[in-house]
């Protein structure tokens, strides 16, 4: 079975990412929404981490559009349609509230 | 596809907004919600007693609304909403307290109906935090 | 078959209400009869800590409703190791007995193997 992991927290100061990188799987996906794409925020730790581990990314776009940040290429970015269909395509939703 | 929403932020967070976009999404998507679960925090989006200013978005006014239009099945975890002073007119008067915060479309009910959405659910989806 | 549903519990105990409400959570699904586990995550992991005095705070003690959840028929308790190794508690003599120490890969499997997730 496959997991969507979605984060919403910043990544600044926060284990959220950290240990999602940990445990998601090689099926998986993460999802990041709200303060959660400043970790694409280029050169920083956060960032440098989420390349190393180089999951299956997705961005909600108007977070990433609201604060100045830029989508990379490696990542997809989805409006909440494309949320909605991400959440059936796997077989469940992890949130870290 | 059946999804189950339950949401752990306070109107003012804005994983709340996230959560009534994405519900607003499901629907518009031809999927069905069998419920939506407030909880922890969650459970000031069924307030009535929130005021926000004009020119800023009221959650928990769009929250009523959409799910009196959709009829959606809204249930506010009682637990949560007795220890944050949510209470409807039927909890006010069991604790003689004079502020009734919730009415319909939100009902007041335990935890059980987590459990029992998530049974009846495709799929949990779960908004919260910042 | 009901489905079954993983609460991965972040919460240090004596930040606010989460961690109990996390476990009010799991404690409701075992009084339903439904297949529960508990993974104690990142800072949920000092909920375990033994010798733990709720008084000194006037809170109530929340070991006391963990030790009640294998009562419950929760059974599918579970702590991350690497978690408890970063914050220098020992997985040895923990407030729940019953409790396996999982790696992350064993974490991943365990996500793998529920049905729905919540993550508090």
């Amino acid at each position: 079975m496959s997991t969507l992991h979605v984060l919403s927290h910043s990544p600044f100061g926060d284990d959220r990412l950290t240990s999602c990188l940990r445990v998601i799987g090689a099926d998986d996906a993460l999802l990041l929404t709200g303060d959660a794409v400043y970790a694409l925020q280029p050169g920083t730790v956060p960032c440098t981490a989420l390349n190393a581990r180089h999951p299956t990314l997705f961005v909600l776009a108007e977070d990433a559009r609201a604060r100045a940040l830029e989508i990379p290429d490696t990542a997809k970015a989805i409006d909440y349609a494309a949320f909605v269909e991400l959440s059936i395509h796997y077989d469940k939703v992890n949130s870290w509230l | 596809m059946k999804f189950a929403i339950a949401l752990f932020s306070a109107a003012h967070a804005p994983s709340s907004r996230r959560a009534l976009l994405f519900a607003q999404a499901a629907l518009a998507g031809g999927h069905e919600i069998v419920r939506l679960f407030f909880y922890q925090d969650g459970v000031y989006n069924a307030s009535a007693a929130v005021v926000t200013p004009q020119d800023e978005q009221d959650l928990p006014k769009q929250w009523r609304a959409f799910v009196t239009e959709h009829q959606l099945d809204g249930v506010v975890c009682i637990a949560a909403a007795l220890r944050r002073g949510v209470l409807n007119a039927e909890e006010a008067q069991r604790y003689q307290r004079e502020a009734v915060a919730v009415g319909a479309p939100w009902e007041l009910s335990g935890l059980g109906q987590l459990h029992d959405a998530v049974q009846e659910a495709d799929r949990l989806i779960c908004f919260g935090g910042a | 078959m009901p489905k079954s549903l993983l609460i991965i519990s972040r919460q240090a105990p004596w930040s606010g209400p989460n961690a109990r409400e996390a476990l009010d959570i799991v404690l409701a699904g075992g009084a339903f009869d439904l297949p529960i586990g508990l993974l104690f995550l990142d800072d949920g992991v000092f909920q375990l800590t033994a010798k733990q005095d709720a008084k000194a705070l006037q809170q109530k003690d929340l070991s006391a409703n963990l030790q009640a959840l294998p009562m419950f028929g929760v059974e599918d308790l579970f702590v991350c190791g690497d978690s408890a190794a970063e914050r220098g508690l020992e997985t040895t003599g923990l407030a729940l007995e019953e409790v396996q120490v999982l790696s992350a890969h064993d974490i991943t499997a365990l996500i793998d193997r529920y049905d729905q997730v919540i993550t508090l």
